[in-house]
């Protein structure tokens, strides 16, 4: 039987794009990079899974999404145990050239729950409609669209949160 | 200036702020990992030779332990990388109040016998959803145990207790729901006075709900595999669909006995709640009971083997059946004409392009059943199908939309089941035919959504319809 799609191929164009959303969504590079790959293990396992190659992209992007939720689950830790400068993204060469003003943001992102995160960054980033996210999270495009609602207005309350958390102040 | 005032500006800085941490990422910065390379032939997949490699080395570590010593904790225990950290309850919600409508769980949680009773305090709230505070006295000892969690509500009961550990206490079991997109359940275990929530390893698998296969939204419906879960014997349950039902306009095409996918959840020492697969079950939808697959499991047939074909021509009029009951009539002075009985007397007119019309006297009510509705043939033109339903004061020929067209010939075969269900079986593979059924989706449109694959002995007779 003929494979379904090649998966070398789009390993080649969207292993870059995929390891760049789930760094979004993860802390790190490092665990960005075991995600997409996983992401790509699986779909490898799975060849029939996706029998039309225009559809590959969002099985990845799927799977990309629910790898990186599993993988903060596993590791996360006590919010109230947490030091809040455990919150920002973790590696230094991470945000050592990310502007002040991006970084703030990127911190009130992280503190953000994970489906309002994920939300976000299929919006804004990979610019996905509310259909595509939808489908992508396994959700009614209603619930994404009051779920990025909320998510910006945690946002914005999160970045004075983040600026109080960085001067010490206690938060929930 | 407001929140929504400032929502446009925050999006904005979110975008150049994703857009500026995307970018940190370059090429150059990937690990040269191997590429994922061609699956063809799939014994030559590294993936394949990788599991292989990885199936041998399993084999030879079990030999290796088997002989040498009695395996440790550590043998079996997450790799570091895959370390499973849990996350501790803060002491916070001393003074909170458990809502009225909360009801204690009671169950044993330090395994002395003895039930405890666990309160569960609210944080103050007005929408009701701040957090929980769950706990309660150890019976054993005497000492306090609490957790906190968020489950979305500040009035809570529990599920019946597991012990997924199998250490002779129970789990406290919590659950998660979301009204529109289903939910999911929280096992709490103690560990030196603290109500730990497990952490759950593949949650995908732990969840309640319509789980949408990617790649399937369509205008009309998408695809959905169903999840479940629930508490048996002290055993926490999950399942998923092997079939995939289309779901859309809030119907779900499904028969009333599917097949799933079980598996039953372990607690680990590391606080790991992981699956355990436990193979098939039939769910029937109206019993609401599983039983063990036998043999090859499939899904029940969908019940369209049973024909409506009792119809009325022109100068007749019957009542029509199968919804809330009216009189409908068939009369030509020129072309002939459908009339249908309104209450109170009144009744409304169509039109009807066809010759020799004949109206089946069993609603389509899975197409229509807030007022009168008819399926319309031709006795001189057997491929001719038309729904006709009553849309305030007139009457209105619903215009078939989607991927499926509403005929009745040698390639697309259409009938009316008895319980008031337009059905269309299209040929596909060798004998093959694929049921579609008609649901309204809009007030002049309605479009079929897939069902199951099925054979027949004889096409000509839907009450011959096999399993494939």
């Amino acid at each position: 039987m003929e494979p379904a799609v090649d998966i070398t191929e789009l390993y080649a164009a969207h292993r870059l794009s995929l390891v760049r959303l789930a760094v979004l969504l993860v802390d790190d590079l490092a665990s960005a990079e075991d995600v997409v790959q996983d992401a790509f293990a699986t779909l490898a396992r799975r060849p029939d899974a996706v029998r039309d190659p225009s559809k590959a992209l969002a099985y990845l992007r799927v799977s990309v999404v629910n790898t990186a939720r599993s993988a903060l689950r596993r590791r996360r830790t006590a919010r109230a145990y947490a030091p809040p400068h455990d919150l920002s993204p973790p590696t230094p060469e991470d945000t050592a050239v990310l502007a002040e003003e991006h970084r703030e943001v990127i911190v009130a992102l992280h503190l953000l729950a994970p489906r309002q995160r994920e939300v976000l960054v299929l919006r804004c980033w990979s610019n996905l409609t509310e259909a595509e996210i939808a489908v992508t999270l396994g959700i009614s495009q209603g619930t994404v669209k009051s779920t990025a609602s909320r998510a910006l207005v945690a946002l914005e309350k999160a970045m004075p949160a983040t600026a109080a958390t960085s001067s010490g102040k206690e938060e929930r | 200036m407001t929140t929504h005032d400032t929502i446009p500006d925050i999006e904005e800085r979110l975008r150049a702020a994703l857009s500026a941490r995307a970018d940190l990422v370059q090429p150059e910065d990937l690990a040269p990992l191997a590429p994922v390379v061609p699956l063809r032939p799939r014994w030559q997949s590294p993936w394949v030779l990788l599991a292989t490699a990885a199936v041998v080395l399993l084999v030879l570590s079990v030999v290796v332990q088997g002989l040498g010593r009695d395996p440790r904790s550590d043998d079996v225990a997450p790799r570091p990388d895959e370390r499973v950290e849990l996350q501790l309850p803060a002491d916070v919600g001393r003074d909170w109040e458990a809502h009225e409508y909360s009801t204690p769980a009671r169950l044993d949680l330090d395994g002395d016998g003895t039930n405890e009773s666990v309160d569960f305090l609210g944080e103050p709230s007005k929408k009701l959803d701040g957090r929980v505070r769950m706990q309660t006295t150890l019976s054993g000892s005497g000492e306090d145990a609490y957790g906190v969690t968020d489950i979305g509500t500040t009035i809570v009961s529990a599920l019946e207790p597991v012990d997924a550990d199998a250490d002779g206490d129970e789990e406290l079991v919590l659950y998660f729901d979301d009204y529109a997109n289903g939910g999911y359940p929280l096992v709490f275990d103690l560990r030196d006075g603290l109500l730990v929530q497990a952490v759950v390893d593949q949650p995908d698998l732990l969840v309640r709900g319509d789980v949408p296969v990617p790649g399937t939204d369509g205008p009309y419906y998408e695809l959905v595999r169903q999840h479940e879960y629930w508490v048996a014997d002290g055993t926490l349950w999950s399942s998923r669909s092997v079939s995939a039902y289309a779901s859309g306009n809030m119907t779900i095409v499904k028969p009333r006995v599917t097949v799933l996918d079980a598996w039953t959840w372990r607690l680990t020492k590391d606080g790991l709640l992981e699956p355990v697969v436990a193979g098939c079950l039939r769910y029937d939808v109206v019993d609401d009971s599983r039983t063990p697959c036998e043999g090859d499991a499939a899904d029940d047939l969908p019940p369209v083997a049973a024909v409506a074909a009792e119809s009325f021509g022109v100068g007749a009029s019957a009542t029509v059946d199968g919804g809330l009951p009216f009189t409908a009539r068939l009369q030509a002075f020129a072309d002939p004409s459908l009339v249908v009985e309104l209450v109170g007397g009144r009744t409304v007119e169509l039109g009807l392009e066809v010759a020799d019309p004949r109206v089946l006297t069993t609603q389509p009510v899975s197409v229509y059943d807030d007022g009168p509705a008819v399926v319309v043939r031709s006795a001189s033109d057997p491929g001719y199908v038309r729904v006709v339903y009553g849309d305030g004061e007139r009457l209105r020929t619903l215009e078939p939309v989607g991927e499926v067209a509403l005929r009745d010939d040698e390639s697309h075969r259409t009938w009316l089941t008895d319980d008031g269900t337009p059905v269309t079986a299209v040929a596909g593979g060798p004998d093959s035919w694929r049921l579609w059924f008609w649901r309204m989706v809009s007030r002049s449109e309605m479009a079929a959504l897939p069902g199951a694959v099925v054979c027949f002995d004889d096409v000509d007779d839907p009450g011959t319809v096999r399993h494939c």
